[in-house]
């Protein structure tokens, strides 16, 4: 650095009303690839296609009873961990106090990646025989994402894996006992639930929607020390 | 000599960070200055035996860490504080340093005083049960001290190790320097040229991957009088040089 | 900070016992800050819901108890395991100490062993806790026999397995979504592990979630007359053992210059490990159902394990007396309730059964993964006759309550017992049909049963003809005390055919 003489600003009139509200639709793009870069969103999106590749690859075999079901519900739990995963902040602080526009980077973060898992789920069950169907897949990712966003509220998203992979055991366990009784009914364990039961889609519809308001208004936890 | 380096060099992909440097150190305070890129933190992590050269010779307090079983011997009379000190955030203060006191093979029936000796040292003797989670950046950097220091090093390298030190810590913190210099070969990379002044016997000036000046602080002073910009002798001893090395 | 003179370092002294300490101060200091200790109440929440609940709606019987919860237990910790251990596994890169812990002097090897032994630790700790609080819970609900040690040792043997499985993605990958695809992926290679299993010879038996034929559903019947066969179990633990040796040896092979020695112990170890691993496929690949219903290996097989376990029988105090082995106690009073009728009816007719008795059964191998359980050899002999038979939940098939067997054994045995009295069956005499259905009315036994593998084949299902109807009913009709008078008298004649329908009261 040199110490010379600094460059004078040239004194514009205030920028008007509607230059301030006219940002840059670039900008705004550009601000959310930079976010869903910081979160590894890419990576995300590959473990997910991996995950619908091994759905499709799995689904070339022939299953039947519970395992039919079961299956499927091992990629989901996959895509809603690694959706999970991409909540975690390398930024802390600093980010936290920036403007306004976290949150909806946070929303927008976490619903295009359901939407990414749900859209290459559906699609690696379309004309193979998935058992359950696309509500099934729907339902069963919805609420397992949420339970992973709560998940790294609490925790931090660094460790928001544990939700999904701990329901994803439950979700077995509980398909096999309609199979294998004493059956469990609770629509809180909404993968032993027929793809049409009402109870069990608004439970994890809701454990979803808590989930994504959590995450929009606090974000993952951050993790000690950083 | 504890430290004895011929042609050293070291490369990352096309960019020859340290691009042949002779040095020879005994016990002492050794400064090491240079701007940033200058390949100090490179030619400290040699030193450390955290990447091997990629040419040259190196030895280091008198063996060579080339081979496994000496280099087993160095580490354990190795110290070193990186300029970005990672720990384990739910750790203690001296649960910290007693795992790399138990990492460098101190006997273990003399851990709990080495580790003791170190906190103490370093002035963190009333932190000791805390979690590193819950200390300042200062405090966490004197936690780095610690377990570079905890082994009583014959060779101990730190980089920037007074960042986030307040004037008063620096104070004690260059006092240790020249206490621990006594016995060891301390090598501290550092922008702060008071700290070289203050508590070095020898200084080096690295500048794109080579040693430009070496000698005793007063002789680099000496090469910035009547020449270089700075606000204190040293500073403009080291502008100096660099200015010379650059032409 | 003081410029305290420290005590200086003595020269290292290399002695045992020091590295001993050395090491445990570092485990311990391991253990105190691991990420397994956190998880161990997913582990013991998911354990709880699946493998305990599971357990607890079995009857009280050890070797359904430990067989679903050698399959529960690894289901339950497979993915809080291995995505601890990946986790644990990431800790250097995450936390950037890479530099700071690689310029230590104690080898890697021994570093991040120490930390792959704290999580594990953890895990079996875990583990025990739950195992003995449902063994605990079932020593105090069983009749009879004890823990069966030998499915606790093989879920114990696959928790390290997966702790270093998971702990070396997290070292080698050290990414964010190494932990979670860790802990899925080995709950999907569990799953997976049986889907190839075809018959008892497959070498897919290695799965840790197989403790006997596979996919049968749970058995009552085996490890209860037999002791509980070992083989597999050891094969199994093989299998684990070899599998951990081998991923820590690959995973702790010095990755620079130098060592020589500890390269080749590493490679050394890596290799043992895969070939022990190898050879417990293979033996699995061996294995085949035995008469017991266990899966056999020829190699690892012990012949003292072929020889029946001696029990007491447990024994009704009707004139009949019902006998069943020991740890079926609690089903003693439904049996002998759903049996009292016909006992009642037969009792001190001559060529009846001076006593029933459940015996062992005999399984054989069908197609696939099919497998039949029956009682061998006939179902009365002896003198006095004795007559043998298998509680409904010793044939294979879903579980049953209490009542549900009662009825399932009244449905079954009771027509057999009656069969096996009147010498009744297809070719029999027409005066034999009628007073078998006759007793079975009696005794409010179904008229067409189903036919119960082992006994004796009873009457021909379907419609009796008139005339056999009525002398049925007329016999039926008669006062208990005569009937059973009148059978004491003609019940020789009745089973030579020499009674005709005319004859019958």
């Amino acid at each position: 650095m040199t110490a010379g003489t600094a460059p004078t600003v040239p004194t514009t009139a205030a920028p008007g009303r509607k230059a301030q509200l006219a940002w840059p639709p670039r900008a705004g793009i550009r601000l959310l690839r930079l976010h869903a870069a910081s979160r590894r969103a890419p990576a995300a999106i590959a473990a997910i296609a991996a995950c619908a590749i091994g759905l499709r690859i799995a689904l070339l075999g022939h299953w039947n009873t519970y395992g039919a079901l079961q299956l499927p519900l091992v990629f989901e739990a996959g895509a809603a961990a690694a959706i999970a995963v991409t909540t975690a902040s390398p930024l802390g602080e600093p980010e936290r106090l920036t403007g306004r526009w976290l949150p909806f980077l946070r929303l927008a973060t976490a619903l295009a990646l359901t939407a990414a898992a749900a859209g290459a789920l559906t699609a690696a069950g379309t004309g193979a025989h998935l058992a359950g169907g696309t509500l099934d897949v729907l339902r069963n990712l919805a609420g397992m994402t949420g339970i992973g966003l709560l998940c790294a509220a609490a925790l931090g998203g660094r460790l928001a894996w544990a939700g999904p992979t701990a329901y994803l055991v439950v979700g077995v366990y509980g398909l096999q006992t309609q199979w294998h009784p004493p059956a469990l009914t609770t629509p809180w364990i909404w993968p032993a639930r027929p793809p049409h039961d009402l109870g069990a889609a608004i439970c994890a519809a809701l454990v979803f929607t808590i989930g994504m308001a959590v995450i929009t208004a606090r974000g993952a936890r951050d993790p000690a020390g950083e | 000599m504890n430290v004895e380096i011929t042609g050293l060099t070291r490369r990352f992909g096309q960019n020859m960070a340290v691009a042949g440097v002779d040095l020879r150190a005994g016990p002492g305070v050794f400064g090491l200055l240079g701007p940033n890129g200058a390949g100090k933190t490179s030619l400290l992590r040699m030193l450390a035996t955290a990447i091997r050269p990629t040419s040259g010779r190196l030895r280091l307090l008198g063996r060579d860490p080339g081979s496994y079983g000496p280099r087993r011997e160095i580490r354990r009379r190795l110290g070193y504080l990186p300029q970005n000190l990672g720990y384990y955030p739910g750790f203690t203060v001296a649960e910290f340093v007693e795992y790399f006191a138990l990492l460098k093979e101190v006997p273990a029936a003399q851990i709990p005083a080495a580790v003791t000796a170190a906190i103490e040292r370093t002035g963190l003797g009333g932190e000791a049960k805390t979690k590193l989670r819950a200390l300042s950046g200062g405090m966490l950097r004197r936690a780095g001290i610690a377990q570079a220091i905890v082994n009583e090093p014959g060779l101990l390298l730190l980089d920037e190790p007074t960042a986030g030190l307040d004037p008063e810590q620096r104070v004690a913190f260059r006092a240790l320097l020249r206490e621990l210099g006594q016995r060891a070969t301390v090598v501290v990379s550092t922008h702060l040229v008071e700290d070289v002044g203050a508590a070095c016997t020898q200084v080096a000036l690295m500048d794109a991957g080579k040693i430009v000046f070496h000698g005793a602080p007063a002789d680099l002073t000496a090469r910035g009088e009547g020449h270089g910009t700075g606000d204190a002798p040293l500073e403009r001893g080291y502008s100096a040089v660099l200015a010379g090395a650059r032409s | 900070m003081t410029a305290v003179r420290a005590p200086a370092a003595a020269r290292p002294v290399h002695a045992t016992r020091g590295h001993l300490r050395a090491a445990a101060r570092l485990l311990r200091l391991e253990l105190r800050r691991n990420a397994m200790a956190w998880m161990l109440p997913v582990a013991a929440g998911l354990f709880w819901l699946t493998a305990y609940h599971k357990a607890m709606a079995a009857p009280p019987l050890w070797n359904l108890r430990a067989t679903s919860m050698q399959k529960g237990a690894l289901v339950a910790f497979a993915c809080p395991v291995a995505g601890a251990a990946a986790w644990m596994g990431s800790r250097e890169a995450r936390r950037h100490t890479t530099d700071l812990v690689t310029i230590t002097a104690r080898p890697r090897w021994a570093r991040l062993l120490t930390t792959w032994a704290a999580t594990t630790c953890w895990a079996m700790m875990g583990y025990l806790g739950c195992v003995a609080v449902l063994y605990g819970v079932t020593a105090q609900q069983a009749t009879w026999g004890g823990p069966l040690w030998w499915p606790a040792a093989v879920a114990a043997a696959g928790l390290p397995a997966l702790s270093a499985l998971g702990f070396a993605a997290g070292t080698l990958i050290p990414s964010r979504f190494t932990a979670p695809g860790a802990a899925i992926a080995a709950f999907f290679a569990l799953a997976l592990s049986t889907v190839l299993i075809h018959g008892s010879q497959s070498y897919w038996q290695i799965s840790p979630l197989v403790t006997g034929p596979w996919d049968i559903g749970p058995d009552a019947g085996v490890a209860t007359f037999y002791p509980y066969l070992p083989d597999l179990s050891i094969a199994q633990m093989m299998f684990f053992a070899g599998l951990t040796i081998a991923v820590l040896g690959a995973l702790l092979l010095p990755n620079g210059p130098g060592g020589g020695w500890l390269r080749a112990a590493a490679a050394t170890a890596t290799a043992a490990g895969l070939l022990a691993a190898g050879t417990a496929v293979a033996l699995a690949g061996t294995g085949k159902l035995d008469a017991h219903g266990m899966i056999a290996i020829p190699a690892l097989h012990d012949a003292v394990n072929d020889r029946p376990v001696h029990y007491t029988p447990v024994c009704s105090g009707t004139t009949i007396p019902v006998c069943l082995n020991p740890a079926y106690t609690s089903y003693l009073p439904a049996a002998t309730a759903a049996l009292a009728p016909v006992l009642n009816e037969i009792a001190g007719l001559p060529g009846a059964p001076a006593r029933i008795s459940q015996a062992a059964a005999t399984y054989q191998q069908g197609i696939g993964n099919s497998v039949r359980a029956s009682l061998a050899g006939p179902s009365i002999s002896g003198t006095p006759p004795v007559l043998r038979l298998l509680l409904p939940d010793q044939l294979l098939g879903p579980g049953m309550t209490t009542s549900a067997l009662a009825t399932a054994l009244r449905a079954s045995a009771g027509p057999a017992i009656v069969a096996g009295v009147t010498g009744d069956s297809p070719g029999a005499s027409p005066a034999q049909h009628a007073v078998a259905a006759a007793l079975r009315m009696s005794a409010g036994l179904p008229q067409s049963s189903p036919s119960a593998p082992g006994m004796q084949p009873p009457t021909a299902t379907g419609p009796l003809p008139i005339p056999v109807r009525s002398a049925a009913q007329r016999f039926t009709a008669l006062p208990a005390s005569a009937r059973h008078a009148w059978l004491v008298h003609h019940l020789a004649a009745l089973r030579a055919g020499r009674i005709t329908l005319a004859q019958l009261p």
